[in-house]
């Protein structure tokens, strides 16, 4: 079974490339986009299998995107990874608008991550 | 003009001095030995002075004559009348007061009765304007008489006081004073025959001569005596001057300029005289209230300066301290005291400790509440004068005698409060060396009551002041408390790259990832990691240490601060919130403008809440913009938002504490209650200045902008 394909979006250069490369040695095919608005250009080009973003990020809205995301076809997984936090009612809301799911950041471990991206590819 | 003259003018004032003074002694003490006794000189001496007026009035000489001799009836019993009233003074009583008393009545009846004869009154000269009697035998005896007895009567007086204490001296010192100036007085007249002159007329030191002895008599129990003699020396001064303008011109333009100028001459002096009067009768009148409140009141002087400075300048003081140094310099400048101390109750200690004090020997010095003093004071409620103490034989135990000496106290008062000794006043003596008198107490007991009200009136305030900057700190950090989602967020992001660089490297390594890289090559990997590591770390140290100095008490001193560098401090902290709801924040600052002078820290915490609370009324999307601009002295600076507005009936109560409009704990309510509080301490104002529902709100800071600011600005 080949690796997911994956596009990962953050407003945070130094986040996206440790993504980057712990993912691209492991022989994932991942790309990458600091901004939302580019980010939804390369998905909807890649048509990745899992798409890592950050929920808060100047010009995009969270809610939008996964409804954008959740529409397309077909449609990736959807994995928030973000430092925000509201008691988690906002976690609550986007599970059940169809994310597939939301890590905080800092994310407890890159191997549970890549565990969850694997998860994602196979449901 | 045959009898207007200055000799018969100084008469007539003196007689009313007399009627003037013995009146109001009698009335102040009807049944007192001494005020008796004064009484009967004043209407003995008054009708004495009438010699000059009953001789000089009437056409015939025989009548002239028959009235100075009346005048004398009087004239002769005044010595033993003065005797009297030295002897009534000296206390003295049985044999050795009657012996000498009878032996002087009985020599001035023996007097009185050769009066209308030739032996004593020969004739009355009558050469205009001086009167004088024609002397007898008898009236040569009359004199020695006469001497004999003052000489007695200042005997006795000395005598008095060696033996006096020192208020009865300081009477006595008036009425010596008063002794030497009736004896000159009587002497003149006396001896005027003779010489057949007069060089000035006597009778104006009669009006001195009682009012020293008036003085001298009630000086320590009544307070208006003060403003009678005063009065009454005013009075004879108004009338001398208006007598004295009103004879000279006429004088001068008929004897000098127009001799025989007749009628017509005289009305021009008069006319003269009426335009002189009139034109300075008030400055003279308030030269001679001057005077007279200079140097004879001193005292009261300084009284009314004491409650003057004390209502305007030290009740109203608010810091605890500068209070009390005040009060004691003022007491000490005003009062003219050697040493002065105000000790205030300290609630922890449970004693009284100095809070200010001039010239005491030991400043440690401390009354507990279970010392002789305290618990005197907190059941009478009264004062200790050392004074009085000794005068009454009360002995002072040895304890609190130290404490007298080590404050150097004189006069202790306690500062009452609701029935509660909150602090002491103590006052050494006076520099002049006087005793405390009535008058002193007076005025020092209700000035220490109303320093008491004062006291804790400041107390109180520092006491709000606490509790104010205590809510504003718990409000502070319950507002810390809503921003954690920002901070969170911010804190969080640099941490979970630190976090994943490190792990991503550590498993690259343990997977074998890095097996084709050279050492050199892992080793620029890992340098370059914790080059990352090392900015993100700091770069979540900024935003807590922001967090923790924000967070941190006031120091509670101002400065001058500058705008544009305060805003951008405050939007650090808030801008995180503001950027995670899409707020986008505006900073329109005039060029070059004033720095204001506050509270740093408090004029962060007040656009702290008005810029979060503009963020919680727009909630998501929208833009806040912070302008500030110089007018009118004043910097006006605006918190605008795009927000929902405020209804009408909720702006009322917008600074009320505890109005929200917010959910249950998003906010207590103290924000704009606690921020109008902090800026009208840092001498500001804060309004509301426009809100639509639906389009937004606007609150408005004012700080004026001092002239010192300005200065240092430029400089």
């Amino acid at each position: 079974m080949s690796k997911p394909r994956i596009v990962a979006i953050d407003d945070e250069p130094e986040f996206i490339d440790m993504l980057q490369n712990y993912f691209g040695l492991r022989g994932y095919e991942i790309d990458v986009a600091i901004r939302g608005a580019r980010g939804i250009e390369i998905v909807k080009e890649k048509k990745p299998d899992v798409v890592l973003m950050d929920l808060k990020m100047p010009g995009i809205d969270g809610d939008e995107v996964l409804k954008l995301l959740k529409s397309m076809e077909p449609s990736p997984k959807i994995v928030f990874i973000t430092a925000y936090d509201d008691g988690g009612k906002t976690k609550a809301r986007l599970l059940k608008m169809g994310a597939y799911a939301c890590l905080d950041k800092p994310i407890s471990s890159l191997r549970d991550l890549e565990e969850t991206v694997n998860k994602a590819m196979s449901t | 003009m045959k009898y207007f003259n200055i000799y018969t003018f100084a008469a007539i004032v003196s007689i009313i001095t007399c009627i003037v003074l013995g009146w109001f002694v009698y009335s102040r003490g009807k049944d007192k030995p001494l005020n008796r006794s004064f009484v009967y000189i004043t209407i003995f001496v008054g009708f004495w002075c009438f010699f000059p007026l009953l001789t000089s009035i009437p056409e015939s000489d025989q009548l002239a004559l028959f009235l100075g001799r009346v005048a004398y009836l009087a004239g002769v019993y005044s010595p033993t009348l003065f005797l009297n009233f030295v002897i009534v003074f000296s206390g003295a009583t049985g044999i050795r007061k009657m012996l000498p008393l009878g032996v002087a009545f009985g020599i001035s009846t023996i007097f009185a009765f050769s009066v209308f004869s030739g032996y004593f009154m020969k004739g009355v000269i009558r050469n205009a304007p001086f009167f004088a009697v024609v002397p007898g035998v008898l009236y040569d005896m009359f004199v020695i008489f006469f001497l004999c007895v003052c000489c007695f009567a200042f005997y006795l007086t000395i005598k008095c006081y060696a033996v006096s204490d020192a208020r009865k001296k300081l009477q006595l010192k008036y009425i010596i004073l008063a002794f030497v100036i009736a004896v000159t007085s009587a002497m003149m007249h006396l001896l005027a025959p003779y010489s057949r002159k007069e060089f000035f007329p006597h009778d104006f030191l009669v009006i001195f001569y009682f009012s020293f002895m008036t003085y001298a008599i009630v000086r320590h129990q009544l307070m208006d005596i003060e403003v009678i003699i005063k009065k009454t020396l005013v009075f004879a001064g108004l009338l001398t001057s208006v007598f004295g303008m009103l004879i000279l011109p006429t004088l001068i333009i008929q004897e000098y300029l127009f001799r025989g100028a007749g009628t017509g001459g005289r009305l021009a002096g008069l006319t003269i005289s009426g335009i002189i009067i009139i034109l300075t009768m008030r400055r003279i009148e308030s030269f001679l209230i001057d005077i007279t409140d200079k140097y004879l009141f001193q005292k009261k002087y300084d009284y009314k300066e004491l409650l003057k400075t004390f209502t305007a300048e030290v009740l109203t003081v608010l810091e605890l301290d500068k209070l009390v140094n005040l009060t004691i310099n003022k007491l000490v400048d005003i009062v003219k005291l050697n040493s002065a101390a105000v000790l205030l109750f300290d609630h922890e200690k449970e004693r009284f400790d100095v809070a200010a004090s001039h010239n005491i020997k030991d400043q440690s010095v401390t009354l507990l509440r279970p010392d002789g003093i305290v618990t005197f004071m907190e059941e009478t409620h009264g004062y200790i004068l050392i004074k009085e103490m000794k005068e009454k034989n009360i002995v002072i135990p040895d304890s609190i005698q130290d404490i007298v000496n080590k404050l150097n106290a004189e006069l202790i008062i306690p500062m009452v409060l609701h029935e509660e000794v909150i602090g002491v006043l103590s006052l050494g003596k006076k520099k002049s060396d006087e005793d405390y008198t009535q008058d002193d107490l007076d005025i020092l007991l209700p000035l220490a009551k109303t320093l008491a009200i004062a006291i804790s009136n400041a107390e109180l305030f520092v006491e709000l002041g606490r509790a104010q900057a205590e809510a504003a700190q718990r409000e502070k950090m319950a507002v810390i408390g809503t921003l954690s989602a920002g901070i969170n967020h911010e804190i969080c992001n640099p941490l979970g790259i630190a976090r994943g660089q490190c792990e991503a490297f550590l498993l690259n390594m343990k997977d074998g990832l890095y097996k084709t890289k050279t050492s050199q090559e892992l080793i620029n990997k890992a340098m370059d990691i914790m080059a990352k590591v090392i900015k993100e770390t700091d770069r979540a140290t900024a935003i807590t240490k922001k967090l923790s100095g924000f967070a941190k008490p006031s120091k509670g001193e101002a400065e001058y601060i500058n705008l544009e560098k305060e805003i951008d401090e405050v939007q650090g902290l808030v801008g995180y919130e503001l950027k995670l709801e899409k707020i986008e924040l505006e900073k329109l600052i005039q060029k070059d403008i004033a720095s204001i002078f506050v509270d740093r820290k408090q004029f962060q915490e007040v656009l702290f809440n008005l810029i979060r609370n503009a963020g919680q009324a727009i909630g998501e999307k929208g833009k806040i913009t912070v302008s500030a601009i110089e007018e009118n002295d004043k910097v006006l600076i605006d918190v605008q938002d795009t927000g929902s507005g405020i209804p009408d009936d909720k702006i009322k109560q917008l600074f009320n504490p505890f109005f929200t409009t917010k959910d249950p704990g998003k906010g207590t309510g103290l924000g704009l209650f606690i921020v109008r509080q902090v800026v009208e301490k840092n001498g500001g104002r804060i309004y509301l200045k426009e809100t639509k529902v639906g389009e937004g709100t606007i609150f408005r800071l004012e700080f004026p902008i001092t002239v010192t600011e300005r200065s240092s600005v430029k400089a």
